[in-house]
């Protein structure tokens, strides 16, 4: 296993909603989460999590609560609203399509041209 | 988007929780990777420095942070407006200047503006208000331009006219309320069954008028406003059913009206059925008006004005085909007219508040430029800074940004300085007699002058910060290089400065020309001589209460006993009855038939106002007599009828030959001669609708017994001063019947003065907003000519050390200013004449361009001008050469 992959442009908010999506985290919990779902094949750059999750709320698509961490500190914690579920869905339906399109694309052989 | 605007207001409302949170929220972060790196073996010192490298500059995310909540335009603004703050604090001088320009000119337009609207804007409070209507008769011809409806009407209509939903009638009144001994009068209206049903407000508790309540047999019950049932039945929850005595009479409480309920301008308190009996329904009373009853109507979804008007119109002439008067009727030119409430209702103070509300825009226009003018040569001052500022990459909306916090800072603060001065105007509204103005009991200080005032503030700096962004951007290059040679400023920026003066001479000009033509009107109306001399009569009105005096007999009885009581007052010269003094604001006219007298063909009859008098009431008025003699207390005693003719009266009816001895029947048709009445004597002719009114209506005055009214004026002349009379008028009419009082008690010159604030009210605020105007304006011209001498310090130095002689300097000032004022007064003479076209509907005697008004205009101008540049130039010609070349 190799260096973790920096994300791709454009993917943080949606890899963000979907580590929200599975359970209520704090913005330490978001980075740790998605390192894991992904194998720890993916890094997010610490200093652009907050402002996406602050972006995120202001949007709506995100709520944040106070609450207790597990080592019983007091922490701030994301979950998923109604409007975040929506754009989580558009946004991994959008993604999968891009990726079969590429895929087929790179898959081309000069026969079928 | 909602979502976006409350998440951005939360941060801002609790801004320190925000930033408390972030805080918290970044650290607990740092932390947790702090010790997981722990956990992974690297030491904690290690540990800890890892970790705030990896996670970059905590101030960096913050701001990022902020600026994805939208925080960061308004950390930017407030930090521009601290600093536009601290500039505006280092020139205490100019920020007062400023700050009281903005006040003073907003502040004029929020107290015109709060009582336009209150009086024009804001519809009637019932709903649908734009579709309510009133219809009057009008008999121009005659010389009644509006004589309200007739009871005949009503029921000729209702129910007829397709156009309305539902139409009905109401007549205002007062009435004594209360048991015997703890009596008050009160206004009261009477209405049609189907009143609150057209204005579609009813009463929240019991309910509205029947149809079988409108005979005399049937009408004892009452709805009472919601203040009423407040202050006389402590908000009684079961006063439904309750009695109350009205004019001596039981009526039973049917319904409480909803809060603020109110008609027009009508303070009634009580409302009652407009009982009727048949014969008052007959054809034959179809143009017996009188102006006493006026009509509503609601017209339906989808139907206009005009079709209400030609259903009118067509009904009108369908009726009028069998009635005998028709001819005379059609002669006078009588028409039924449909017209919107609200705009009927305020019409008559409709061109003087506009013209007052054109008059302090021209005010905020002045303020404006004036301070634009101010703002630009501070300006000037920093425009090097500016020009730097650029060339080293500021941006210019950076710039734009920083002018507009700047201009709008001053106006928002001086608006709220305004909001204080707007307070105490619509005070002095009031004082100046705004509350009786039709609705301006409604004048009132609220959320939406506010609002107004926080638009205006607004608009006020935008266009303040205009002239300035214009000069900082004209060519970026071009103001670093002039201001750094510093010798003259840009031409194209001195230019737009003494434009503005002109701009600023002109439109005081024009206020003050404006303000001129409402003096003088004002000066001729009160020069009109009133037709009996007014100085030293005191009068006080005295109704007597329907039962008491039921017959004309009993009401002649008293007014012969408060004559003669008054007569034997000490200081008391001579005292009379009349029903309707002048000015008292009723002008109600009826006919009179002349014996023997053929109208030409088309001539209509004509309404003159008729009066019944008792007592010496000639004398004590101030009549002069023309011809014969007064009617005297007997004449109602005596069985020969008699009457007084005015000299228009005379005029019209007997043009060459002498009225004495001729005879006359009241009403529209000649009767029996024992009817008839003498004429006996003839009194020059008196104003009664107000000094100004110049129909030559013509005036018969019959002895009381003849024209006999409940409601009654005393007139009495005295030798002492009225003050003194005032309390034995009172007296005197408690003496002669205890339940009696006398009301309404006014010198005939204060009913005089009060018949003209319409024209003294609104020449006064314009003389107010003239004083501030002139204000303006000089400081406006001396800051432009005290600015152009400072810049030309150097130039007026070198000329003078070549030999310049100082009074050369001062001319050259002084012809700059002088021309300023020509172009000023060139411009603003123009606006006179269309200012003048404009008010010529509130003008009295005075041509639109007044050569007189203009003159004291011009005079003004000058001289506050002259004062404004005398300064600036003496100082130019007393610049030293030495120092003004060694401060450069």
């Amino acid at each position: 296993m190799g260096k973790p992959a920096e994300i791709l442009p454009g993917t943080l908010d949606m890899l963000i909603l979907k580590a929200v999506s599975l359970e209520p985290l704090h913005g330490y919990g978001v980075l740790l989460r998605i390192r894991q779902i992904s194998g720890d094949a993916l890094e997010i750059p610490q200093g652009s999590l907050y402002p996406a999750l602050y972006r995120l709320e202001h949007q709506g698509l995100l709520a944040a609560e106070w609450g207790q961490s597990e080592n019983n500190r007091r922490a701030k914690y994301y979950t998923l609203t109604g409007a975040g579920r929506r754009r989580l869905r558009e946004e991994t339906a959008g993604w999968n399509r891009l990726v079969s399109a590429i895929a087929a694309a790179l898959n081309t052989t000069s026969e079928e041209v | 988007m909602l979502a976006r605007i409350r998440s951005l207001l939360r941060a801002l409302v609790s801004r320190r929780d925000f930033e408390a949170g972030m805080t918290e929220e970044l650290r607990f972060h740092i932390e947790q990777y702090t010790d997981e790196l722990v956990r992974s073996g690297i030491p904690p010192e290690e540990a800890r420095r890892r970790a705030r490298m990896d996670f970059g500059r905590v101030d960096t995310v913050k701001g990022d942070c902020r600026e994805a909540r939208g925080l960061m335009l308004f950390d930017e603004l407030s930090r521009e407006f601290r600093y536009a703050a601290r500039l505006l604090r280092k020139t205490p001088g100019f920020t007062t200047t400023a700050l009281l320009t903005v006040a003073l000119c907003l502040g004029a337009n929020l107290t015109i503006f709060a009582v336009i609207d209150s009086i024009l804007l804001r519809p009637l409070p019932f709903p649908d208000a734009q579709r309510l209507v009133t219809l009057y008769n009008t008999y121009p011809k005659a010389g009644v331009e509006r004589d309200g409806s007739s009871l005949t009407n009503y029921y000729e209509r209702r129910g007829r006219t397709p156009a309305f939903s539902s139409l009905s009638i109401y007549r205002f009144g007062t009435a004594i309320v209360g048991e015997p001994g703890s009596t008050e009068r009160e206004q009261t209206t009477h209405v049609s069954p189907d009143f609150f049903t057209t204005l579609g407000v009813g009463p929240f508790m019991g309910r509205g008028f029947t149809e079988q309540e409108t005979t005399y047999q049937t009408n004892a019950v009452a709805i009472l406003t919601y203040d009423y049932w407040r202050q006389h039945f402590n908000a009684d929850p079961h006063v439904i059913g309750r009695q109350i005595r009205v004019d001596d009479l039981p009526k039973t409480v049917i319904g409480v009206l909803p809060p603020g309920f109110h008609l027009l301008s009508s303070q009634a308190q009580l409302y009652f059925p407009l009982a009727s009996r048949p014969e008052d329904r007959a054809p034959r009373r179809r143009h017996a008006g009188g102006n006493v009853i006026q009509m509503i109507a609601r017209l339906k979804p989808g139907a206009t004005l005009d079709r209400a008007q030609s259903q009118i119109d067509a009904q009108n002439a369908s009726l009028e085909t069998d009635d005998p008067q028709a001819k005379m009727i059609a002669d006078a030119g009588f028409r039924t007219i449909v017209t919107p409430l609200h705009a009927d209702h305020v019409a008559a103070v409709r061109p003087t508040l506009l013209l007052l509300q054109a008059g302090v825009l021209v005010l905020l226009l002045i303020g404006t430029v004036n301070l634009a003018n101010l703002l630009l040569i501070r300006a000037n001052g920093r425009a090097k800074e500016i020009a730097v500022r650029q060339a080293l990459g500021a941006s210019r909306t950076h710039l734009v940004r920083e002018v507009l916090v700047e201009t709008t800072q001053i106006t928002l603060f001086g608006g709220l300085i305004g909001l204080a001065v707007a307070a105490g105007g619509i005070r002095l509204l009031t004082v100046l007699g705004a509350d009786r103005l039709p609705l301006g009991a409604q004048i009132a200080f609220d959320a939406r002058l506010a609002l107004a005032a926080l638009l205006a503030a607004i608009a006020m700096g935008i266009a303040l910060a205009m002239p300035i962004i214009w000069l900082h951007f004209r060519g970026s290059g071009n103001a670093l290089r002039s201001e750094t040679r510093s010798a003259t400023t840009g031409r194209a920026a001195q230019t737009l400065k003494q434009g503005f003066v002109v701009a600023q001479i002109a439109l005081a000009f024009v206020l003050l020309a404006g303000a001129g033509l409402l003096g003088l009107s004002l000066k001729r109306a009160m020069a009109i001589y009133p037709g009996f001399e007014a100085d030293h009569v005191l009068t006080g009105q005295v109704s007597m209460i329907g039962k008491k005096y039921p017959a004309a007999s009993a009401g002649l009885a008293f007014t012969d006993r408060l004559v003669d009581e008054l007569d034997r007052q000490p200081g008391v010269l001579s005292a009379g009855v009349v029903n309707n003094v002048p000015f008292s604001g009723r002008s109600g006219k009826s006919a009179a038939t002349v014996k023997g007298y053929v109208r030409r063909p088309g001539e209509p009859l004509l309404g003159h106002y008729s009066y019944g008098v008792g007592g010496d009431y000639f004398r004590a008025m101030g009549f002069h007599l023309r011809a014969g003699r007064f009617l005297k207390a007997a004449d109602s005693r005596r069985p020969e009828r008699v009457c007084v003719v005015d000299e228009d009266f005379a005029r019209h009816y007997w043009p060459h030959t002498s009225p004495l001895g001729h005879q006359l029947f009241q009403g529209s048709e000649p009767g029996p001669d024992t009817e008839a009445f003498t004429v006996v004597g003839v009194v020059d002719s008196i104003k009664q609708a107000g000094l100004t009114d110049e129909t030559a209506q013509g005036a018969v005055y019959y002895p009381y017994i003849y024209r006999p009214e409940s409601d009654i004026f005393v007139v009495t002349r005295t030798s002492i001063p009225l003050e003194s009379l005032r309390l034995t008028l009172q007296r005197v009419v408690r003496q002669v019947d205890p339940e009696l009082s006398a009301n309404d008690i006014q010198s005939m010159g204060d009913r005089i003065a009060d018949s003209l604030v319409s024209r003294r009210s609104p020449a006064l605020l314009a003389g107010l907003f003239c004083g501030i105007a002139l204000l303006l304006t000089g400081i406006g011209t001396y800051g432009v000519l005290s600015y152009a001498v400072a810049q030309r310090g150097r130039e007026i130095g070198v000329r003078m050390a070549l030999g310049a002689q100082p009074s050369q300097i001062r001319t050259q000032f002084l012809t700059l200013a002088l021309r300023l004022f020509i172009g000023g007064t060139a411009l603003g003479s123009v606006g006179d004449w269309l200012t003048g076209k404009a008010m010529q509907s509130v003008l009295f005697h005075v041509p639109a361009l007044s050569i007189f008004a203009l003159g004291c205009a011009a005079g003004i101008m000058a001289l506050i001008s002259l004062v404004a540049c005398l300064l600036p130039a003496n100082r130019a010609a007393r610049i030293s050469p030495m120092q003004a070349l060694a401060e450069q």
